[in-house]
C-alpha cells in the first residue's frame, strides 16, 4: 500500500510518500501512524482512498493508495 | 454545451499576462459568446507577525485534483448555460504580485458566466487538494489557510 502526505503533514512525517505493509482498514492505519508520528494525531486532516474522500473507517485492499490531506489552500 | 475530457490545468510557476491576453483573443472566433467572466488570483504580500509574504509555493495531489476538477466542471455545465470554461492554477513557486489562478468562463449571457465563474473559484479554494506554503522575507515559511 502507498501512504501519501501533503501540505504541513509532510513537516510531521518528513516524507510525502511511504510504502506500507497491508493493513485492514483506515482506522488501524491511523493508529499505527500515530505511534510513529505522534504529532499527526493532533493535526487537522481528511483522508482519501484511491483519490476518493472518505468520512468513516474504510476497508482497505492490497495496492490501495491512502492520502492524508490537511485543509486545502489553493487559489 | 459540450463537456471536455480530463485535462491538466496546472501551470508550472506564475500564469503570464500574455497567456491571459492570448486566451481572450482566442475566443474572438466563437461568435455565439456574449459574456466572459474572468477571475485572476494574485499572490498578495501579506504582512503578518512572522514576516512579509514574498512568494507562495503550491503543491497538489494531482491525480485527485484533476478528477475533482472534472466533476466540478460537469456539475457547472449542467447547472448553467455555458459556452466554455478554462481554468489554470499554478504549481510551484509564484512571487507576490504574480498571477496564480486564472478562471475564464464564457456564455451567451452575463448571468450564467458570472455565477459559474464565482462557483468555480469557490470550488477551487475549498474542494481541490492544493496547498500553498507562504515563503516569508526572513526565509520562514507559513502554511496558507483559506477562509
Amino acid at each position: 500500500m502507498m501512504v501519501l502526505f501533503f501540505g504541513n503533514l509532510v513537516d510531521i512525517t518528513q516524507q510525502s510518500e511511504l510504502a506500507w505493509p497491508f493493513i485492514h482498514n483506515t482506522m488501524q492505519l491511523q493508529q499505527v501512524l500515530y505511534e510513529q508520528y505522534p504529532a499527526l494525531q493532533t493535526a487537522q486532516y481528511v483522508m482519501a482512498v484511491n483519490g476518493k474522500m472518505i468520512q468513516t473507517n474504510t476497508i482497505l485492499q492490497e495496492g490501495d493508495t491512502i492520502a492524508f490531506m490537511p485543509p486545502f489552500s489553493g487559489g | 454545451m459540450k463537456e471536455q475530457p480530463i485535462k491538466n490545468f496546472f501551470v508550472a510557476g506564475p500564469i503570464s499576462p500574455q497567456k491571459i491576453a492570448e486566451s481572450i483573443a482566442g475566443h474572438s472566433t466563437k461568435k455565439n459568446i456574449g459574456a466572459h467572466s474572468i477571475f485572476l488570483g494574485q499572490v498578495r504580500a501579506d504582512e503578518n507577525k512572522e514576516g512579509t509574504v514574498q512568494a507562495i509555493e503550491y503543491t497538489t495531489y494531482q491525480a485527485m485534483a484533476l478528477e475533482q476538477m472534472h466533476q466540478i466542471r460537469e456539475a457547472l455545465f449542467k447547472k448553467y448555460t455555458l459556452t466554455c470554461m478554462h481554468v489554470y492554477h499554478s504549481i510551484g513557486l509564484v512571487k507576490a504580485g504574480e498571477i496564480c489562478l486564472f478562471v475564464f468562463v464564457s456564455s451567451v449571457h452575463r448571468k450564467d458566466a458570472i455565477a459559474a465563474c464565482e462557483e468555480m473559484v469557490e470550488a477551487i479554494k475549498f474542494k481541490l487538494p492544493i496547498w500553498g506554503k507562504e515563503i516569508l522575507d526572513n526565509q520562514k515559511t507559513v502554511w496558507k489557510e483559506n477562509h
